[in-house]
């Protein structure tokens, strides 16, 4: 019981624990708030939620959820950039928030190094998505169409999408007619309705790819999917690029390492620990949970930063 | 058909094998059923209050509810029932004002007070309650009947023959429509939803840098929708209603029937006689009902007249403005039938009809995990599509509305009937205050607050000036829908800019459009 | 009203979006974001124009007169001033007695979260009433306080996660 006391206690003399400088003596100065960069009700918006449930029952942290969705999550960033750097704020968003978009709008406020990446939670699981049993049901299918004259309907959720669907075209010779629509779940909804033909789906597919109503064609991500194991990966078929990611939290820039590494470490213990709730959302509806903080994610996220600015160029040419 | 039947029983059990609010000897009691019969009484309790009205309740309860009952699909079907039980208490409790003291509790029940009041002022007040009730709910009851065997099927048509150019046109044909029948003049229905539109347009779109904002970073989310809605809704109406209170305190003020009648209650024959009126009056309440913009007043209207007309026909019976059973239940039966169909371009289309309509797709829109249109009512193959079963448990819930309605709604009508007492003067400066609460709880900022301010202006003005209100909420709901489809029919055909005119269906859909905006504004 | 609506077509939406009405991107031509909000604004100034033909037609409708203009206007400055008060009330509060911490860490701790919100609602209802009942009665202050007392229960007191105004924009 003392364990969960200790924080509380802390937080109510409100010691500044900058100076102490040891993350698990830390706690927040004040009840956090906590952008959502998702529409309420989503898969994502629940993760956050139960995350930051964890996180108030396992250190007694007061946590207040507040959605700022939209504009692929930099409408949280314009507004979390403006938040103090103490621990009392951040955000959850994708990480291309912070690589590909904020290259694409290029407001040098809002770019990676304005912000403090605190913990991954998941990793996209991104798949070409048809309907199983099509006629796109397989990247030979699709290509076979592709050249017998037939335009091919790729629905995308995001510019980066977008560009990706646009630049495996060049690639492999289709001229894609590029549909964007709202969200993951946009693109299953246009795939059922047939008013497109395939589309990228960053991990929304699970369900309904297990229960064989849909079937990933290909993968966006390095590693094999763990629906659909032997689909072929995307640089198979002639992309240079992968439609990897992570769902993860951020934090103001200049946030003090030490509030860093409580915060990195309390959404770890939450997301890895299999008795919460938000562990058993990650297991079952984002292929569990993947926790990557520190220098291990800045790392990544300088990388993906990289491989953004690339798909950018590679796009514009 | 099995598989349909089989979507029913789960719809049925999504009711009342959901979460259970208590337990009682080990039965537990589905909190969806609780909502229900609490959005009921709320519904009747605000019909028979003057000033206040089933939308109003809808819009103050909806981000309350959403606090209660969070964003999970769980939270669909207790916040759909209350806001159910709302939508058919309030058609139920208008009929209270109207009969006990000549004052419609709601804008569809003016018709009830013609000869509702006058069978009070005989001294058999019992009796127009009771008519009204079972008119009310039979035509209810029909009109939930129609929308159970349309919505579907509709649905179905649609996904199977329209593709997306016509599912841009057929949005385009709604706001059209809705802007000619609402209103005096299609030039100020169109005005309403020229509006709707620009606003919603604000900070939306494709591009990352959001549009329209003036570079303000508050506007970077939109306008959000519920201040919007609300503002020009709800703030627009109660501005406009205090300043008439301001200039007559008592222009809502009740002058109650102290008369009564040894005969009162339900006369025998009463059943027989009223019997074709509200049948009558349900088919042209579900018929209007079905198209979206046209308002129970106008079923009730309708309804009334044909029935006077029919009367008319037969000089012994007691012509129709004298306290005359007709009356009423033609009025009750037609205004209580449009809200069920009203459902159908609802779920099966995305498309609102009327303020309650707006209100539940606010709420589906709000939880998520609901999206109505089409693609609710598909049936993939092996796999369980749980928003079909959340529309049955919704139809589950209408149609346990409808029985409480039946049985004990004549009693809380009773209950309810000093409530017209209560000073508007003094209730809706506390509405006010509770509706822009409940919208900063649900948006956690003070912008939205000002915005519904804003837009309560916008509403107050478009009152005075004549421009119909609702045109400009269904607009701003659908802006986004129109946009999207368009922008998707125009990419996947390949940059065609005659997309819209691609195909028979859609050509046709427009020019009905473009009738709707010549023809029916022409008429009044 | 059109003209204003034709400023806007050329002026505001174009200037204002990123992409304007078309925009050519990935080899394809698309719609771009300032087409439907530029088609609106068109719908606006072709309505406009239909009003206007309109009126000609028949009557002028009724336009607000300067009474209900100047009644709105009070209206408006009550609930500005509510809303003032709600804002400034609770960081005013820890600035005048002396407690050691911002309000945005005392957001969520009573009973400086109340402050604002009990001073400015009970003002808003009250300074309604009053001003419709033309008189200034206990009543109207008292109904005030139980409004408020309500929505503290409903939103505060029952949900953790819910801030009442103005506590979400510390």
């Amino acid at each position: 019981m003392n364990i969960f006391l200790k924080p509380l206690l802390a937080a109510s003399v409100l010691i500044s624990s900058t100076s102490v400088g040891q993350a698990e003596d830390w706690a927040p100065p004040g009840p956090i708030t906590m952008y959502v960069g998702f529409a309420a009700g989503g898969g994502a918006d629940t993760q956050a939620r139960l995350i930051a449930q964890g996180i108030e029952e396992k250190y007694g942290w007061t946590i207040i959820p507040q959605q700022l969705p939209g504009n692929s999550g930099l409408t949280l960033a314009t507004e979390l950039v403006k938040a103090p750097a103490d621990g009392t704020a951040f955000g959850m968003v994708v990480s291309e928030t912070l690589t590909y978009s904020a290259q694409a709008v290029g407001d040098p406020a809002l770019q990676l190094d304005k912000f403090t990446a605190l913990a991954t939670t998941a990793e996209f699981q991104s798949g070409l998505v048809a309907m199983a049993g099509g006629a796109f049901d397989s990247w030979d299918k699709v290509k076979a169409t592709a050249e017998a004259g037939t335009p091919i309907r790729f629905a995308t959720a995001s510019d980066r999408q977008a560009d990706m669907a646009w630049h495996l075209g060049q690639k492999t010779g289709i001229d894609f007619n590029i549909v964007e629509v709202r969200g993951g779940a946009g693109v299953m909804d246009g795939l059922r309705g047939g008013d497109v033909d395939i589309g990228w789906v960053a991990g929304a597919q699970s369900k309904s790819v297990r229960q064989g109503e849909m079937t990933n064609i290909a993968r966006g991500i390095k590693a094999p999917l763990a629906d659909t194991p032997d689909a072929p990966a995307i640089t198979d078929l002639g992309s240079d690029f992968y439609l990897d990611g992570y769902f993860m939290f951020i934090a103001p820039g200049g946030l003090d390492p030490v509030a860093r590494e409580a915060l990195g470490n309390a959404i770890r213990a939450v997301a890895e620990d299999s008795a919460t709730e938000a562990n058993a959302l990650l297991t079952k509806g984002f292929g569990g949970p993947s926790i990557r903080t520190g220098e291990d994610l800045d790392a990544y996220m300088a990388e993906a930063n990289a491989a953004a600015a690339a798909l950018i160029k590679a796009v514009s040419e | 058909m099995t598989e349909m039947l089989h979507y029913v029983w789960l719809g049925i059990l999504s009711v009342f094998q959901g979460p259970a609010i208590l337990e009682i000897a080990g039965v537990g009691l589905p909190v969806a059923l609780v909502m229900l019969v609490a959005g009921l009484i709320t519904g009747i309790a605000v019909g028979a209050t003057p000033g206040l009205a089933g939308p109003m309740a809808m819009a103050i309860s909806l981000p309350l509810l959403i606090s209660a009952f969070g964003f999970t699909p769980d939270a669909l079907l207790p916040v759909f029932g209350f806001l159910i039980g709302i939508m058919k208490g309030a058609t139920l409790g208008g009929a209270v004002p109207a009969i006990l003291f000549n004052l419609p509790g709601t804008p569809d029940a003016m018709m009830t007070t013609l000869d509702g009041f006058p069978m009070a002022q005989r001294g058999q007040p019992r009796r127009a309650l009771r008519i009204a009730q079972l008119s009310s709910v039979a035509g209810d009851t029909f009109s939930d009947l129609v929308l159970f065997i349309c919505a579907p099927f509709l649905a179905v048509v649609v996904e199977a023959y329209l593709d997306l150019p016509e599912k841009t046109a057929l949005l385009i044909l709604s706001i059209s429509f809705v802007a000619a029948v609402m209103g005096r003049s299609v030039g100020k229905g169109l005005l309403s939803v020229s509006l709707g539109l620009l606003v919603a347009y604000i900070a939306t779109g494709n591009d990352l840098s959001p549009r329209l904002t003036l570079g303000f970073d508050v506007l970077q989310s939109g306008i959000p929708l519920i201040a919007a809605v609300l503002g020009v809704l709800i703030v627009g109406e109660i501005f406009a209603t205090l300043e008439r209170l301001w200039l007559d305190n008592h222009a809502l003020d009740v002058i109650p029937v102290e008369k009564r009648s040894t005969q009162d209650g339900l006369q025998p024959g009463d059943i027989r006689r009223i019997s074709p009126y509200v049948g009558r009056g349900a088919v042209i309440g579900a018929l209007i009902g079905a198209l979206p913009g046209v308002g129970s007043t106008l079923a009730a209207t309708l309804s009334y007249t044909m029935a006077a007309r029919r009367i008319k026909r037969h000089p012994q019976a007691q012509p129709l403005g004298t306290g005359a059973p007709e009356g009423i239940a033609a009025t009750e039966a037609a205004n209580s039938a449009v809200s069920g169909a009203n459902l159908i371009p609802v779920l099966s289309l995305g498309i609102p009809g009327n303020a309650a309509a707006v209100f539940l797709i606010l709420a589906a829109d709000s939880i998520g995990g609901f999206n109505p249109g089409p693609g609710v009512f598909s049936m993939p193959d092996g796999a369980l599509n749980p928003q079909l079963v959340t529309v049955f448990g919704i139809f589950t819930l209408m149609s346990l509305g409808n029985v409480l309605n039946w049985t004990v709604g004549g009693g809380v009508m009773r209950a309810m009937g000093g409530l017209a007492k209560i000073p508007a003067t003094r209730l809706l400066p506390v509405v006010l205050l509770v509706s822009l609460t409940a919208i900063y709880v649900q948006e956690t900022s003070m912008f939205a607050i000002w915005s519904t301010l804003a837009f309560g202006v916008l509403g107050w003005a478009m009152r005075k000036l004549a421009v119909p209100v609702l045109p400009f909420v269904i607009a701003f709901i659908l802006a986004g829908p129109i946009e999207r489809s368009a922008r998707e029919a125009f990419a996947a055909s390949g940059a065609d800019p005659w997309f819209l005119f691609s195909s028979p269906t859609s050509v046709i859909l427009l020019l009905l459009a473009l009738a709707a905006l010549m023809f029916l504004g022409r008429e009044r | 009203m059109i003209t204003l609506a034709v400023l806007a077509l050329v002026f505001w939406v174009p200037q204002d979006t990123v992409s304007g009405y078309l925009v050519s991107k990935r080899g394809r031509v698309s719609i771009g974001d300032a087409m439907a909000p530029g088609l609106s604004l068109g719908l606006m100034a072709f309505s406009g124009g239909l009003i206007l033909l309109e009126a000609r037609k028949r009557e002028a409708d009724i336009h607000p007169n300067g009474r209900s203009l100047g009644f709105l206007l009070v209206i408006l400055v009550i609930c500005l001033m509510a809303f003032g008060a709600m804002i400034w009330t609770g960081p005013l509060a820890v600035a005048l007695f002396g407690v050691d911490d911002s309000y945005r860490n005392l957001r969520d701790t009573a009973p400086w979260k109340y402050f604002g919100f009990i001073l400015g609602g009970v003002g808003l209802v009250a300074a309604l009433i009053s001003l419709v009942e033309h008189r200034v009665t206990l009543r109207a202050a008292l109904l005030g306080v139980a409004g408020v007392g309500a929505l503290i229960g409903v939103f505060d007191l029952a949900f953790d996660d819910l801030l009442l105004p103005p506590n979400g924009d510390q």
